[in-house]
């Protein structure tokens, strides 16, 4: 369903001269969902930390062109490739148009659900193998981790691409981190 | 990604001519060539200001890079402000350089030209001679905006005065433009303007 709705979309929109007439009503409805620079429907969306909507390879390109003043193209708050949020749609996993040209897209921050002590559960725990919470909350997050083996848990990206192999490689440097840390508390 | 700029005015171009400044003939947006790199734009002078009843043209040329870069705007219709070159129609406003947004549109250039006539800023100035007499005479400068919105905006204000001060300088061989930059820049002093004119 998904899907149709995009080729809808994409009709109505991509080269509107062919028929403008019947489909405006669709477009107003979907004006909603248009990068805010191309004004096209995005395509690989982000959204910013500000709550405005893009494709990836166009604010990419907005933020390549001013290195020095990155804000958002909307309503100029401060923003950062590093801070945008990607969106997955339903239909979004056959997108058709990489552009190889741009890097891909900003991985999600996706975090652990929360195990053991409570099991009803508080849905997202700080708990992560991801750098930027890891850190602070390490020995728990080892802690949990370990109580996961065994566990199936989703994966945040596919086996085999890029982002998974960096995944595991951050796990495991975790995971020394972790036994380096445990064996400095024990001497200590 | 080269053709972004095209397809992205095709865009504002239909959204611009269904919006509500166009029904109230505030703003007005034409295509002179196919490839959407050049448009005419036409914003009305704003009420209660000296360029109100005047209708000024705007050269937009829109850069390949657009809009990642601001599109190139100058005054096609001469006006007397201080941050619009009265010689060249260039303007000095911060969207169209550095604080130009990507997500900023032609609707949006226009209005916000619309609101500089409304709000002008003197300490920025793109015309020095304009925008010292703001500062320091500012009765003389709406006089002389509004004879100038008059004169090339067809503004409804008649300044006779002004008007038997330019026709004496016809009188003596000066092209009245010429005519009307110097005494203009002379507070209408005639004998002052006669004397720059003919030093
Ligand atoms: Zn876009
Ligand atoms: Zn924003």
């Amino acid at each position: 369903m998904a899907s149709s709705t995009e080729e809808t979309i994409k009709d109505s929109t991509g080269d509107g001269a062919q028929n403008p007439e019947t489909k405006e009503d669709e477009k107003k409805d979907d004006s909603m969902f248009e990068c805010n620079i191309c004004l096209d429907t995005a395509r690989d969306a982000v959204v910013s930390m500000c709550g405005h909507l893009f494709c990836w390879p166009c604010l990419h390109q907005w933020l390549e062109t001013r290195p020095n003043r990155q804000v958002c193209p909307v309503c100029k708050a401060a923003i950062s490739k590093e801070k945008v949020v990607p969106l997955y749609g339903r239909g979004s996993t056959k997108q058709e148009d990489p552009r190889e040209k741009v890097p891909p897209r900003p991985a999600g921050q996706r975090t652990e659900p929360e195990p053991g002590t409570n099991f009803s559960g508080f849905g997202f725990g700080d708990n992560s193998f991801h750098m930027s919470f890891g850190i602070g909350a390490f020995p728990f997050g080892f802690f949990t981790s370990t109580f996961n083996i065994g566990e199936p848990r989703p994966h945040a990206a596919p086996h085999g691409t890029q982002q998974h192999m960096e995944e595991q490689f951050l796990s495991k440097i975790f995971l020394w981190l972790a036994i380096l840390f445990l064996t400095w508390l024990l001497m200590a | 990604m080269a053709n972004i700029a095209a397809q992205r005015i095709k865009r504002e171009f239909k959204e611009v001519i269904k919006s509500e400044e166009v029904a109230k003939c505030a703003i007005k947006v034409e295509l002179l060539n196919d490839s959407y790199t050049e448009l005419k734009g036409e914003i009305a002078g704003p009420p209660d200001t000296p360029y109100e009843g005047g209708n000024f043209v705007l050269e937009i040329r829109v850069p390949e890079t657009y809009p990642f870069n601001p599109p190139k705007v100058r005054f096609i219709t001469k006006i007397w402000h201080p941050n619009i070159s009265s010689v060249t129609g260039a303007i000095c406003l911060d969207i169209l350089k550095d604080q130009w947004a990507a997500a900023m549109t032609l609707r949006t250039v226009l209005l916000s030209l619309q609101a500089l006539l409304s709000a002008a800023e003197p300490d920025d100035p793109q015309d020095a001679v304009v925008a010292r007499q703001y500062k320091e005479n500012l009765e003389m400068f709406k006089l002389t905006a509004k004879h100038w919105t008059n004169a090339y905006a067809g503004g409804p204000f008649v300044n006779t005065d002004c008007d038997e001060k330019i026709k004496r300088l016809i009188d003596m061989g000066i092209e009245e433009h010429q005519a009307r930059v110097a005494l203009s820049s002379y507070n209408w002093d005639l004998e002052r303007a006669t004397e720059q004119l003919f030093s």
